[in-house]
């Protein structure tokens, strides 16, 4: 399969866009206002996997490299609809509010995403990328071209706000009594 | 990435349910990579238009005039003339069990809604009962692909004590009713959730047959809901409710509406009930392919006796010209792998060729070149014929002589597929067709090869044929329409092992079928 893929091969293509499809639109779903945006990301992603894949020197899983491609191809698109030049998003992102029926009753996996995907924009981009894609604050502030303390405490105040959300739903169970400012939040 | 992961549980929480989560795209998102990544690729349908054009011209340019016969000498043909159609009576028997003749009322006015519905299209199922003396017309008007035949019985509505029974098995085996009733009930899971509280009741039809609003029984969805959710039996009485879900009324109304439809989409996807392993994978086609056949003559005596006038090509004294036939039938394929199918089924051939020749005034006495069935040794058969070789006579009646065959054969072959996109496939195809011979007409050339004897008996009646064919297949929704050429070889002789002549003809023709998968 990867060898018609170097060979652009319609086929290989499709078969190896068949098989991770499914995974990286919901990486992208993660990062995306809606749906239509996810797969509009999922689009460019695949683009520059299919002619960036002779870059792939067998190191590491074939489907790691395919994510961090959708993952930069993601960041780039909501830097170039210029959402975090915005210094509200990422700085002043304090007072958010969250009403309860903003998040459906869904099962599973999807109520993780779910709730991620209702934190400020700024947020759920951080937490994103330290907590589930595994990029450290460095790199993160790198790539969001914010500065490595900016993104520390996004990341410690989206984890706070996810897990009271979590709580709330009853998703999680509160382990330990919160009194801090995390009340009745909006989203920006 | 130089972190490492899951510094606490809960982003092993997060990392886990996030790598769980899957979401299935559209299709247009993959359209739209293709045709970004190949850009320069358009199917040839310009060049495969143009081919089907050529062939179709061609197959009329070479169609040559069928000219009148004097039957009083050439006798009369068997062509099959008893073909009778499908058996209408047994249909006509079935279909009176199932409906009947009375006419009561049905107090429901919803259930009777429904059951005229269902009866609407089937109303006009009289069938002709006569079916020993079909004429070609009947047939014909039988085989429009309509349910209308002649108007001889007609039914009524179905009473009301089996209106029921006849909604409540229609509603079982039809899957779309059992599809909406699961999205209702997943609808009302939703309902129930905290974060959408935002639930209507709408009450069912009353004694009118209108519902609240007066809308009445207008949407067939509304109403077939009602059956689903209902009983054969049970009666709907006024100011029942039926719990549906109303619109979130949210600031971000629009994206949680289409959230939950992906949702909704998704979870269907991965919980799809398990369908017949053959389910896709088996089609059924009707094809039919006009073809022009061609023929070349050999001869095959043995022995002393003087055999043809000539020892050359013998097909340099005789005028002929390709005729039109067809080949018909229905195929069932099945797929083995993604590009390779079995198929098989039964097929109809027609094949046609004309021999330009004279009739004479009188009989002439001539002789055909046999070979003996024991020795194997060719010897000279005495005939008479009223049918002189073209080319050996002169102020004579021109006659077109036809040689033909009705064959019945049971193609078995493989298709592959070398190639698809999104709507068009292309398949290449060999079969094999063990055939039967049912009739014919076949004129022999005499040794002296200045006359023509009609000697049906020596057409053989068994036969193997052997076709090669390849087709573009269009998907048109629920069919597939297939065209392409199709070459059809005979492996035997069309006469018996005793005549002296071997005939191996091949026809060429485009094949057009129309497929339906189960």
């Amino acid at each position: 399969m990867l060898t018609g893929c170097i060979k652009n091969n319609a086929a290989a293509q499709e078969a190896l866009y068949n098989r991770f499809s499914p995974r990286m639109l919901g990486v992208c779903y993660r990062f995306a206002k809606n749906r239509e945006d996810a797969e509009d990301m999922l689009q460019e992603g695949f683009i520059k996997v299919f002619t960036q894949i002779h870059q792939y020197r067998n190191e590491g899983a074939l489907e790691g490299w395919i994510r961090r491609i959708v993952v930069h191809t993601c960041i780039n698109i909501l830097k170039k609809n210029k959402k975090f030049t915005d210094s509200v998003d990422i700085i002043h992102a304090t007072s958010v509010h969250i009403k309860e029926d903003m998040i459906p009753s869904i099962m599973q996996a999807k109520q993780v995403v779910e709730c991620i995907r209702t934190l400020p924009l700024g947020y759920k981009t951080v937490l994103n990328l330290y907590a589930i894609e595994g990029y450290s604050h460095k790199e993160i502030a790198n790539m969001l071209d914010i500065e490595e303390s900016t993104s520390r405490s996004q990341y410690t105040r989206a984890k706070a706000m996810l897990e009271e959300i979590l709580i709330r739903k009853k998703i999680i169970q509160k382990q330990r009594k919160r009194t801090d400012f995390y009340g009745a939040v909006s989203p920006s | 990435m130089e972190r490492i992961f899951y510094s606490d549980e809960f982003e092993q929480l997060l990392k886990e349910k996030a790598d769980q989560f899957r979401m299935y795209p559209s299709k247009r998102v993959w359209h739209s990579i293709y045709n970004n990544l190949h850009p320069s690729r358009r199917w040839p349908s310009a060049a495969m238009s143009l081919l089907l054009i050529i062939t179709l011209h061609l197959t009329g340019y070479l169609n040559t005039n069928d000219t009148n016969i004097n039957n009083q000498f050439i006798g009369n043909t068997h062509t099959g003339n008893n073909i009778s159609s499908h058996n209408t009576a047994q249909k006509t028997e079935a279909q009176r069990q199932v409906f009947t003749n009375t006419k009561q009322q049905s107090p429901n006015a919803g259930l009777e809604y429904a059951a005229k519905a269902l009866v609407t299209n089937e109303s006009e199922i009289s069938v002709n009962t006569d079916v020993s003396t079909v004429d070609q017309g009947t047939l014909a008007q039988n085989n429009a692909g309509t349910e209308k035949f002649s108007q001889e019985n007609k039914v009524s509505p179905i009473p009301d004590n089996n209106i029921v029974q006849a909604i409540d098995a229609y509603i079982k085996t039809n899957q779309v009713f059992t599809d909406v009733a699961g999205a209702n009930k997943k609808v009302k899971l939703k309902a129930s959730s905290p974060s959408i509280d935002n639930i209507a009741e709408e009450e069912t039809p009353g004694e009118n047959g209108k519902n609240k609003t007066g809308t009445g029984m207008s949407n067939p969805k509304n109403e077939f809901n009602t059956l689903a959710n209902s009983s054969g039996t049970d009666k709907l009485a006024p100011g029942d409710k039926t719990p549906i879900v109303k619109k979130d009324i949210t600031p971000n109304d629009k994206s949680l509406a289409y959230e939950e439809k992906a949702w909704i989409e998704d979870y269907a996807f991965h919980n799809k009930p398990q369908g017949k392993k053959w389910k896709g994978k088996l089609d059924v086609e009707f094809y039919a392919t006009p073809a022009v056949n061609y023929r070349k003559l050999t001869t095959a005596s043995k022995g002393s006796t003087a055999p043809f006038a000539t020892t050359g090509d013998i097909n340099q004294f005789i005028s002929q010209k390709p005729g039109l036939g067809i080949e018909s039938g229905i195929d069932l394929s099945y797929a083995f792998t993604k590009n390779l199918r079995l198929k098989t089924g039964v097929q109809f051939n027609y094949t046609n060729y004309n021999i330009n020749a004279d009739q004479t005034n009188h009989p002439v006495l001539t002789t055909v070149l046999l070979n003996d069935p024991i020795t194997g040794y060719s010897y000279l058969a005495s005939r008479t014929s009223t049918i002189s070789n073209s080319y050996n006579s002169s102020a004579l009646q021109p006659v077109v002589l036809h040689n033909r065959t009705y064959q019945i054969s049971i193609p078995v072959g493989l298709a592959y597929k070398l190639s698809s996109t999104k709507n068009v496939d292309w398949f290449a195809g060999a079969s094999v067709e063990p055939t039967y011979v049912f009739g014919g007409k076949a004129h022999l050339i005499s040794s002296d090869l200045k006359s023509y004897v009609y000697e049906p008996s020596s057409i053989r009646n068994w036969n193997l044929g052997f076709g090669f064919e390849t087709y573009m297949s269009y998907k048109l929704g629920a069919y597939n329409l297939q065209v392409g050429p199709r070459v059809r070889f005979q492996a035997y002789s069309t006469y018996q092992r005793n005549v002296a002549l071997i005939e191996k003809p091949y026809a060429v023709g485009l094949k057009v079928g129309i497929v339906k998968g189960f």
